[in-house]
């Protein structure tokens, strides 16, 4: 297992919309999983970092939670993406990406070939 | 829209916590299950499966705690939990809740009652348009009723055409006008005004118009506007007033509108009329004769004058008029014109009692206050371990001082609360007593202002109490603690502060007993004033059987005998009422002038040079009236049924007049008459008349005052301008009231018959004010006396109960219970001492601004200091007594083995 990470703070709620719009409803343990797995075991996320992002994204209206049986017949809250999560999803995908091109650029090395 | 709609449901997980609550926990439950079922799956035996779960959980509670701080807003929610915690540890300790609750709703309630007061009456600006532009103009002279002549038309037109610094000057003519209605005839006091009088004041109608300059001069319809207050009263806000016409005396008036709600100034006003309403005002002798001085001037300052720029001008134009119209302006009489901000006009007979009352309001506080900060120092002391503890399971100071904020507020604002609900019932009394010093009473309400006011100080309170608490300090809870709560209660700093308190309290408490032993010695004196009169079992009843309101002397003249006629039927009726001793008849009540003085001059008596001319009110008398009255004869006769038209004019003088004109020199059969520029215009003769008794000084301008100097005429040889009945009972002379007023009404069915008042009612109506002052200073001054008891007491009691102890040691050491009383009451004497000489020194210095309301007595009166040191002192021994008595009672084996 390599170094474990703090998840920073902001991409906690661009990696559970993008969770959702992958794998569709799930319960807080699934995404959770799945986000540790995508980051190949990096991320530990405990549940005190975890729900209150899945409570903050759903009074912003981006998700919805509805109790539903589990796969293995177990009763779990199942979060959705909504519309509006969909195009937040799209807004900050976007964001992500021109602020990580933009690091990008400033971390480049040096013309003169040495590395800072 | 974001921010919004999240900030909703944050602000609704406020509420619903419970419910959501139960949800979380099985969500997270749920989440704990399904990773300890992937654990056992991956071949973990199940306890370790679920050990392991846990630990990657991170505490199911300590999530649960992030997600409501998600949920709802925190920081509210620990507030309530405050709120919730002080009012649960304030319900335990009942006793201190209630002590502090009604001693901060007693100071801030009298302060709320009283702050409301001077804000109408004194502080707001008026309701008229630019109301600190307006200034009011007073002409006075030496003299008895003096203080304000009025001024003339020729001199209000000088002053409008002299002054640049005024961008209007508004007159009104201050009259009395009866209206006939169908049910009775209705005095109204009014004013009569210029068609620029509502512009120049800045006054808008609330309905139909105001008058305007095509009102002015002869030959135009009678109109009237309505003040608000008297539309109200009168009419019961009728909005289909405008336009109605009433009948007076002389021909009809029409409503035109009715003002917005304004104060009135000098006198209260009914309505405000049109010149012509009274022909008199537009005579040659009201509009030429430059001491016919009938008229008001409120004036508008101009956009660039000034209140100082205006006093100049004002000045240079008076003295241009004195230079030029000598003979109108009596040099011995020293004339002046001054000029007052209207706004301060009106409120200048008030200020100095309300301000007084202001202050005494507020040091019922600072005792209170005090009292309470030692209360809650005592408090504090005992809830140390408390606070300790909190320390020690990581309170912060902060967080400690939040809390203790927190309770107090929470004690103020319910003190705050009862307060202002005292003060509720307080306006009304003050509103009452207010009337009586400014037109602006009405304007006396709680509102925002008034109630942000008293939540203002409530907070205040509550911060300074959160504040001198001592607070365990990081970095010292193991000193602390070691300790043990008793040794720190113990500070000397406490101490010191508690004891300053208790000073401040004494000393505060002296200075406001002395105000009302001062203004009760004031009604006590006044109480002894001999009022000149006999006897007080005596109804008067105004009867004004003439109208002015055609202004036709040849009419009045004309109508004169069958007035007399009148008269003298309504007083043979009252004679022949049971109970009645004897009915007289004059021009003026007993204890009250006439309202008209005019100069008088004797016989081969000159005066100096620059010598005020002696002025005496003018009255008539018949032969009954002196005995009626209670008046004492003491020199010569009274009049007599001989003195009549035709027979030589004979007067009655009073004792101040004999002085004044006489010296000392026996008066009857000497002559004198009224002399000076207006007596051609009165209806009295300037011949000489001669001088045929002498009766002794009445009170008439109010028992504070010297006796005014008075003229009687024979009743019979003079036109009746007006009548007084003066009836003599032998017993209960208010229960004729109604029966004579039924007979006046039977006889003069038109006029309106107020006023009926006994002699000792017009005496108790001109010193009720001065009562009610006297009144409610020395109620707060019993606050404060009983709230510093409570004060002293309370110290003493927490010092000895702290130093049990000590006094334990002591007792069995061999001091003996009364040496362990003088202990105690040396500890409370010193501070008693030290209160009442602050306290003297205070009140000494303090007093000199009460001069102005005392009467009789000196505002550095030694009798009273000495009172009420002696009153304070024997309270604070009581006080210092009963810990006192407790202390010795310690029972030293119990009080060693207690700690």
């Amino acid at each position: 297992m390599g170094e474990k990470l703090d998840v920073k703070q902001g991409t906690l709620a661009l990696m559970i919309l993008r969770t959702l719009d992958v794998l569709g409803p799930l319960h807080g343990y699934g995404i959770a999983r799945r986000i540790e797995e995508t980051s190949r075991n990096r991320l530990t996320l405990n549940y005190g970092t975890l729900y209150p992002a899945l409570l903050k994204l759903e009074q912003e209206g981006f998700i919805a939670a509805e109790w539903r049986q589990s796969e293995n017949n177990r009763r779990a809250k199942f979060y959705a993406l909504t519309a509006a999560g969909r195009k937040q999803l799209a807004r900050e995908t976007r964001e992500w990406h021109q602020t990580a091109d933009l690091i990008a650029a400033f971390l480049a090395p040096r013309r003169g070939g040495e590395t800072p | 829209m974001r921010q919004f709609r999240s900030a909703l449901a944050r602000l609704a997980g406020v509420f619903t916590r419970y419910r959501e609550d139960d949800d979380l926990r099985a969500e997270l439950e749920a989440h704990l299950e399904m990773e300890t079922a992937e654990n056992i799956r991956r071949g973990l035996p199940p306890d370790e499966a679920r050990r392991r779960a846990r630990v990657a959980s991170g505490g199911l509670t300590a999530a649960a705690e992030a997600v409501r701080a998600q949920r709802g807003l925190p920081w509210i929610e620990s507030i309530a939990a405050d709120v919730r915690y002080a009012v649960r540890s304030l319900r335990h300790s009942r006793a201190f809740t209630t002590v502090v609750v009604v001693t901060l709703a007693l100071g801030i309630g009298a302060n709320t009652a009283i702050f409301s007061v001077i804000r109408a009456v004194l502080l707001k600006p008026l309701p008229h348009r630019d109301g600190d532009r307006l200034v009011y103009l007073r002409h006075s002279v030496d003299g008895p009723g003096g203080n304000s002549i009025l001024f003339s038309v020729p001199e209000v037109s000088d002053l409008r055409d002299g002054v640049r610094s005024f961008a209007g000057l508004a007159e009104y003519s201050p009259w009395t006008i009866t209206a006939q209605e169908k049910s009775a005839a209705v005095r109204m006091n009014v004013g009569l005004v210029t068609g620029n009088f509502f512009d120049v004041m800045g006054l808008a109608p609330v309905l139909g118009r105001l008058t305007r300059p095509s009102d002015d001069g002869p030959g135009v319809p009678s109109v009237m506007v309505l003040t608000h207050d008297f539309w109200i009263r009168h009419f019961g806000g009728d909005p289909g007033i405008v336009g109605k016409t009433l009948r007076l005396d002389a021909g009809t008036v029409t409503v035109i509108g009715v003002l917005q709600p304004a104060p009135m100034f000098p006198d209260r006003m009914d309505a405000l009329c049109n010149m012509v309403v009274s022909p008199h005002h537009l005579s040659a002798q009201m509009v030429h004769v430059r001491s016919h001085r009938m008229t008001e001037i409120v004036a508008r300052l101009a956009p660039n004058g000034s209140v100082e720029g205006a006093r100049t001008e004002v000045a240079s134009v008076y003295a241009r008029m004195q230079r030029d119209y000598k003979e109108a302006y009596d040099p011995g009489s020293h004339y002046r014109v001054s000029v007052v901000r209207f706004k301060e006009a009106i409120g200048e007979q008030a200020r100095l009692t309300l301000w007084m009352l202001m202050a005494a309001a507020a040091f019922v506080l600072i005792i209170s206050t005090a009292n309470v900060v030692n209360l809650t120092l005592m408090r504090g002391v005992r809830r140390e371990p408390e606070l300790i503890v909190r320390a020690a399971l990581g309170a912060g100071v902060a967080r400690l001082r939040r809390l203790l904020l927190v309770e107090n507020l929470v004690l103020t604002i319910a003190g705050g609360i009862l307060g202002i609900a005292a003060a509720i019932g307080g306006i009304r009394l003050l509103a009452t007593f207010a009337q009586r010093y400014s037109p602006r009473a009405n304007e006396i309400r709680l509102d925002v202002t008034t109630l942000l006011f008293a939540l203002g100080v409530s907070v205040a309170v509550a911060f300074l109490l959160s504040f001198v608490a001592a607070l365990p300090r990081e970095g010292r809870f193991g000193s602390w603690m070691a300790a043990g709560a008793r040794r720190i209660s113990g500070t000397v700093r406490r101490q010191r502060l508690q004891r300053a308190l208790v000073v401040a309290q004494i000393a505060v408490s002296v200075v406001l007993l002395a105000g009302a032993g001062l203004l009760t010695r004031t009604m006590v004196e006044l109480s002894d004033v001999h009022t000149g009169l006999r006897t007080e079992e005596v109804l008067t009843m105004p009867v004004q059987l003439v109208s002015f309101a055609d202004g036709n002397f040849q009419r009045i003249m004309a109508s004169d005998a069958g007035v007399k006629n009148d008269y003298d039927r309504m007083m043979r009726e009252v004679r022949s009422l049971r109970g009645v001793v004897g009915v007289g008849l004059g021009s003026t009540p007993p204890l009250r002038g006439s309202g008209t003085g005019l100069e008088v001059k004797a016989e081969d008596k000159t005066f100096a040079v620059g010598a005020a001319t002696p002025r005496a009110d003018v009255r008539t008398a018949d032969p009954e009236y002196f005995r009626a009255a209670g008046i004492p004869l003491l020199k010569g006769r009274a009049f007599e049924t001989t003195d009549r038209l035709g027979t030589a004019r004979v007067v009655v003088i009073n004792q101040v007049l004999a002085e004044k004109l006489f010296h000392g020199e026996d008066p009857i059969g000497r002559r004198v008459a009224w002399t000076g520029d207006i007596v051609r215009l009165t209806p009295f003769s300037p011949d000489w008349r001669t001088v045929v008794g002498v009766v002794g000084d009445t009170k008439d301008a109010g028992l504070d005052a010297e006796a005014p100097p008075v003229m009687f005429m024979p009743f019979a040889q003079e036109i009746a301008l007006g009548g007084v009945l003066v009836i003599r009972a032998d017993s209960n002379a208010a229960g004729l009231a109604s029966a004579a007023t039924r007979i006046a009404h039977q006889i003069a069915p038109t006029v309106p018959i107020e006023n009926v008042l006994t002699v000792a009612q017009i005496k108790d109506e001109s010193v009720a004010p001065r009562r009610l002052n006297a009144e409610l200073i020395s109620l707060f001054g019993s606050l404060a006396v009983i709230i510093a008891a409570v004060g002293i007491a309370g110290v003493l009691a927490f010092s000895v109960s702290a130093r049990t102890n000590e006094i334990g040691i002591r007792m069995s050491l061999g001091a003996d219970r009364g040496r362990v009383q003088r202990m105690i009451l040396g500890e409370g004497g010193t501070l008693l001492v030290l209160g009442l000489a602050l306290g003297v020194g205070g009140a000494y210095v303090g007093s000199g601004v009460m001069r102005g309301l005392l009467f009789g007595v000196a505002p550095h009166d030694p009798t009273t200091f000495v009172g009420v040191a002696a009153t304070m002192a024997l309270i604070g021994i009581v006080a210092c007594w009963i810990p006192a008595l407790r202390a010795a009672r310690i029972d030293p084996a119990t009080a060693m083995r207690s700690t």
